[in-house]
C-alpha cells in the first residue's frame, strides 16, 4: 500500500467539498484557516465544556464530588459506543451518497490506484466533517475536565478508544457499503416501478439497523431515575454484552475502570484485529465487486399522456405545479436522501423507550405522555420542513441552469418550494401525530394544542429554511456529492430554526408546566394557570408565527431575485 | 415637435447588443462588443476556446450580467424583463444536463409546463420530436442513464418544442449523430422562414457554412467579423479559400504545423 496515494485521494476529497465564493475562483489558494477552522472552533467549546464541568466539580463538596466522579466514569466508559453509533450513521449517510456517483465519472477508478488504498481512502474519507468535529468536540472537552476531575490516564484512553470506535465504523459501512450497492441494483433490476420506493425502503432501513438494533438493546436495560442513566445504562449493557464485537473499544475502558489491567490490553488487541479484519473484508468485496454501477431505474411501458394534476386543481399555476412534481420524483429517487426519512424514524422509535423500560410509577408515566406525545408529534416534520426547506434549492444541483434559462419568476420559485415543504412536513406530522396519540392516549385538548403548535412551527421553519437555503444553496451536484447548502448558512440556518421556533412555542409554555404542575411533577411546582390559557396561548403562538412566516417570506422573495439575478456567481 | 415612427415589430431586430462589455476578475469575456441581428437570420457563432462565445449568449439570455453595455431581445430588455425574454427564447446549454433524476419524457413535460403549453400541443410536439430524433422506447429511461447524444437531444426538444422566437444554441451538434444533426440543421432552416431567429456557437465550420446566412467570428471578447461567407472573404483578402483558412488567418493561429514540428520533436 501506498501510503502518500491514500493521502493524496483523502486530501483530493476533502478539496471537493470546499465551497468556494466565485469571486475567488481564479488564483485560489487555500486559506488555512478556513479548513481548520470548524474543528478548531469545535475544540474550543470542547474546552470551555471541560472547564465549566470541571470548575463546578471543584467548587463542589465532597458528596457531590464523589458523585460526579462516578457519573463522569460512566460517561467516559460509554462514550466509545456512543461513538460508534453516530460514527456508523454519519459514515453510512456519506457513503450512500457515493452510491449514486456514476464510476465512470471518479478518477479515482481510472487512476492507477489500488483497491486497498482506494478503501483506507474511503474510509478516511467519510469520517471527515461531522463525525470529526463530533469528536473533536468530546474529546477536548474530556481531556480538559479530565485534568480538574483527576480522571487523566482514562480520559487519554478514552481518546484513543474513542479514535479506535470511529475507525471500527467506517471500517464497517465500507464493508456495507458495496453489498448494498449491489442489493439496490438487484432491486431494480426485478421490481420495476416498484423499485423507487423499494430501494428507498432498503436505503433507509440499512442507515437504520445499527441504530434501531442498539436501541432496543440498551431500552432493555434502560432504568430511570438517574439524570446520567443513559451513561450508566450503556456502561452496565455493554459489560453484559461484551462478546458483541462493537462494545470492544467500550470494554477497553470498562475493564481499565475496574483494574483489568490484562483486560484492557486484550480488548484492545482485539478491536485492531476486528478493524483490520473488516479492512480485509471491505477491500476483498470493494475487489471483487467493486467496479458496479447501480443501473437506471426504467419506467419505460406506459404511453405518454399529460394530466392535469391534483396541485393545479387546487389552484397552483402549472408552472408551479410543475416545479413541485419534479422536486417529489427527484426526492424519492436519489437514494441518498433517504437521510431525509432516517431521523424522523430515529425520534419516533425512541418514542417507545417507555413501553420497553417496563413497569414504572404513573408520574413518570404522565411525563412520558406529556413530554414524548409532543417529541414524537413535533420533531419529525420539524426535521422534515428544516432539512427539505434548506436543502430543495440546492438539490437542483448542476441542473439549476434550467431553472435560470426558464421563464422563472422569483415568487414561483419560493412559493413551489415553500409549499412543497410544507405539504411534506404536513405528511409527517400526520403519520407520527397518528401513531403518537395511538400510543400515548393524550388528552384531546392537549393532541389540539400539540397539533396547532406543530402547524405553526412547520410553517415558519419551512419559510425560514428555505428563505436560507434559497440564500445559501450550493448547487455543485457533483463529487463528493452535493451539499445543497453552504457551510455558513447551514450553521444559520440551524440557529434561525431553534430561534424562530423557541419563539414559536413561548406562548405555550406556561401551559405545558402548568399541565405537569397541576398534575403533582416533583420538577415543577403547582403553577396555577388557568384553563383557558391553552387557548391564549395558542393565539398569541399563531401571532407569532404569521409575523415570522411574513417576513421571512419576504426575505426568500429577496433571496430569490438576487439568486435569479446573478447566475453567474453560481 | 420632434416625430418618432414606431419600428413595425416585424422589421424590428431580433436582438440589439450596444458596447457590452464582462469581465470576470481580470479576464475580459466580451469586450464592448455591438452587434444587431435581424429577425429570421441564422448567426454561426465561431472563436477559439475561451473567445466568449458561451459568455456571449448567456449574456443575451441574463445568465450573465454584463458590466456595461445594452441588450434587446425582441422587444424587451435585459436584464430588466429577463422572465419575458426567457419566454420567448430556446436556449441550449453547451455542457449542462437536465435533471438527471426524471426520465426523459418527464423532463420534456416539465419543461412543456414551464413554458405553459396546451396539453395536447405538448403532448403532440414532445411525440413529434421524440419520433424524429430515435429516442423513441427511451424516453422512460431516467436521463442519468442517457448517452451523451441522447441527453443533447432531450435538450434540444426542450428548447425548441415551445415555438421559441430566438434559439440560443451553445455548440448543440457536436454529440449528435449524422442523421439527427442533419434533422436539426434543416430545421433551423425552416424556421428561420417563418423568422425564427438562431444564434449556433460552434467548432464545426461545416456546419457554420453550410446553414448561417452570417458567421461572426470572436477572439478574446471582441468581434473579430461579422457577414457572410464573401464578405469574411473580403475581409480576410483571401477570395478563394475556405472558412477554415479565413478563420485561422482572422484568430492569428496560421503557424499550425510549426507548433506540431514542435510537439514531435
Ligand atoms: N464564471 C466564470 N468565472 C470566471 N471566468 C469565466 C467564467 N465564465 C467564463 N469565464 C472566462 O471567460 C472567458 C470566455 O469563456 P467562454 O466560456 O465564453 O468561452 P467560449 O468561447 O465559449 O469557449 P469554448 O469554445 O471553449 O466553449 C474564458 O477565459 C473563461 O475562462
Ligand atoms: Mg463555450
Amino acid at each position: 500500500m501506498n501510503w502518500k496515494t491514500v493521502y493524496l485521494i483523502v486530501n483530493a476529497n476533502r478539496k471537493a467539498y470546499r465551497t468556494i465564493p466565485s469571486a475567488k475562483l481564479r488564483r485560489y489558494y487555500e486559506n488555512k484557516l478556513t479548513v481548520y477552522g470548524e474543528y478548531i472552533l469545535f475544540c474550543v467549546i470542547g474546552i470551555l465544556i471541560g472547564y465549566l464541568v470541571g470548575n463546578f466539580y471543584s467548587a463542589s463538596n465532597a458528596t457531590l464530588q464523589t458523585t460526579i466522579l462516578d457519573g463522569a466514569t460512566y460517561v467516559f466508559v460509554s462514550i466509545p459506543t456512543i461513538a460508534l453509533l453516530y460514527g456508523v450513521i454519519f459514515t453510512l449517510i456519506n457513503k450512500a451518497q457515493q452510491i449514486g456517483i456514476k464510476i465512470s465519472a471518479q478518477p479515482i477508478y481510472w487512476f492507477p490506484i489500488s483497491w486497498q488504498e482506494h478503501t483506507l481512502a474511503s474510509i478516511i474519507t467519510s469520517l471527515i466533517g461531522a463525525p470529526l468535529a463530533i469528536t473533536l468536540l468530546i474529546s477536548s472537552a474530556i481531556l480538559t475536565a479530565s485534568v480538574f476531575v483527576g480522571l487523566i490516564p482514562l480520559a487519554l484512553l478514552t481518546v484513543l478508544a474513542l479514535a479506535v470506535s470511529l475507525l471500527l465504523s467506517s471500517v464497517t459501512t465500507e464493508a456495507l457499503k458495496i453489498l448494498q450497492t449491489r442489493l439496490l441494483g438487484a432491486v431494480t433490476k426485478v421490481a420495476g416501478r416498484g423499485a423507487i420506493y423499494l430501494r428507498l425502503a432498503i436505503m433507509i432501513s440499512t442507515m437504520l439497523a445499527f441504530y434501531i438494533i442498539y436501541f432496543v438493546i440498551y431500552s432493555l436495560v434502560y432504568n430511570h431515575g438517574s439524570p446520567i442513566f443513559l451513561f450508566e445504562t450503556i456502561a452496565n449493557g455493554q459489560k453484559m454484552l461484551w462478546f458483541i464485537p462493537y462494545v470492544w473499544p467500550g470494554m477497553i475502558l470498562s475493564t481499565f475502570t475496574n483494574n483489568l489491567g490484562i483486560g484492557t490490553v486484550s480488548f484492545f488487541l482485539a478491536t485492531l484485529v476486528l478493524i483490520a479484519g473488516i479492512f480485509f473484508i471491505a477491500t476483498y468485496t470493494n475487489t471483487r465487486f467493486g467496479l458496479y454501477e447501480l443501473p437506471t431505474i426504467r419506467l419505460s411501458g406506459r404511453t405518454y399522456t399529460p394530466k392535469i394534476s391534483l396541485l393545479e386543481k387546487m389552484g397552483f399555476s402549472s408552472i408551479e405545479a410543475a416545479l413541485m412534481k419534479k422536486d417529489y420524483k427527484t426526492i424519492i429517487r436519489r437514494p441518498e436522501l433517504g437521510v431525509l426519512f432516517v431521523f424522523p424514524i430515529m425520534i419516533l422509535v425512541s418514542g417507545f423507550i417507555p413501553f420497553l423500560s417496563g413497569a414504572q410509577s404513573d408520574q413518570s408515566m404522565l411525563l412520558d405522555t406529556i413530554m414524548f406525545f409532543a417529541m414524537i408529534t413535533l420533531f419529525p416534520s420539524m426535521w422534515v420542513a428544516g432539512f427539505l426547506g434548506s436543502m430543495l434549492t440546492g438539490l437542483e444541483g448542476s441542473s439549476v441552469w434550467y431553472l435560470f434559462s426558464s421563464p422563472i419568476s422569483a415568487k414561483v420559485i419560493v412559493k413551489s418550494k415553500f409549499f412543497f415543504t410544507v405539504f411534506c412536513s404536513l405528511v409527517a406530522l400526520l403519520l407520527c401525530g397518528v401513531i403518537g396519540s395511538v400510543i400515548f392516549r393524550p388528552t384531546l385538548l392537549y393532541v389540539a394544542v400539540v397539533l396547532f403548535e406543530a402547524i405553526f412551527l412547520i410553517v415558519t421553519i419551512s419559510t425560514v429554511s428555505v428563505a436560507i437555503g434559497i440564500k445559501g444553496a450550493d448547487f455543485r451536484g457533483n463529487f463528493p456529492y452535493n451539499r445543497a447548502i453552504k457551510r455558513k448558512e447551514s450553521w444559520l440556518h440551524v440557529l434561525m430554526c431553534i430561534a424562530t421556533g423557541l419563539g414559536v412555542v413561548a406562548p405555550i409554555v406556561p401551559y405545558v408546566l402548568g399541565l405537569l404542575g397541576s398534575n403533582g411533577m416533583a420538577l415543577f411546582p403547582a403553577i396555577l394557570i388557568p384553563g383557558y390559557y391553552a387557548y391564549f396561548g395558542l393565539f398569541m403562538s399563531g401571532i407569532i408565527a404569521t409575523i415570522t412566516t411574513y417576513i421571512f417570506y419576504k426575505i426568500a422573495l429577496d433571496n430569490a431575485e438576487q439568486m435569479l439575478a446573478k447566475p453567474e456567481t453560481i | 415637435m420632434q416625430y418618432t415612427t414606431k419600428t413595425i415589430s416585424s422589421q424590428a431586430p431580433a436582438l440589439q447588443l450596444k458596447s457590452v462589455s464582462k469581465k470576470f476578475n481580470d479576464i475580459t469575456a466580451i469586450d464592448n462588443l455591438t452587434l444587431e441581428i435581424k429577425k429570421g437570420e441564422i448567426i454561426g457563432l465561431l472563436g477559439p476556446n475561451g473567445a466568449g462565445k458561451s459568455t456571449l449568449i448567456k449574456t443575451i439570455l441574463g445568465l450573465v450580467k454584463p458590466d456595461s453595455g445594452s441588450i434587446k431581445v425582441l422587444e424587451f430588455s435585459v436584464p430588466q424583463d429577463t422572465v419575458l425574454v426567457k419566454q420567448h427564447v430556446g436556449y441550449v446549454p453547451e455542457h449542462s444536463s437536465a435533471y438527471e433524476f426524471l426520465t426523459g419524457i418527464e423532463f420534456l413535460d416539465f419543461a412543456g409546463d414551464i413554458f405553459q403549453m396546451e396539453q395536447e400541443e405538448k403532448k403532440k410536439r414532445i411525440n413529434e420530436f421524440l419520433k424524429a430524433l430515435n429516442l423513441e422506447g427511451r424516453e422512460g429511461d431516467m436521463i442519468s442513464s442517457y448517452s451523451g447524444g441522447m441527453k443533447k437531444k432531450i435538450l434540444i426538444i426542450s428548447a425548441l418544442m415551445h415555438k421559441p422566437e430566438l434559439l440560443l444554441l451553445d455548440e448543440p451538434l457536436n454529440t449528435l449523430d449524422p442523421k439527427s444533426a442533419r434533422i436539426i440543421k434543416n430545421l433551423i432552416q425552416q424556421l428561420s422562414q417563418q423568422n425564427v431567429t438562431t444564434i449556433i456557437a460552434t467548432h464545426i465550420l461545416e456546419i457554420a457554412e453550410a446553414v448561417c446566412s452570417r458567421i461572426a467570428i470572436m477572439y478574446e471578447g471582441k468581434l473579430l467579423a461579422l457577414g457572410t461567407m464573401d464578405e469574411l472573404r473580403q475581409q480576410a483578402k483571401m477570395p478563394n479559400s475556405g472558412l477554415e483558412d479565413i478563420f485561422l488567418k482572422l484568430t492569428g493561429t496560421e503557424d499550425v504545423q510549426l507548433l506540431v514540428e514542435e510537439l514531435t520533436k
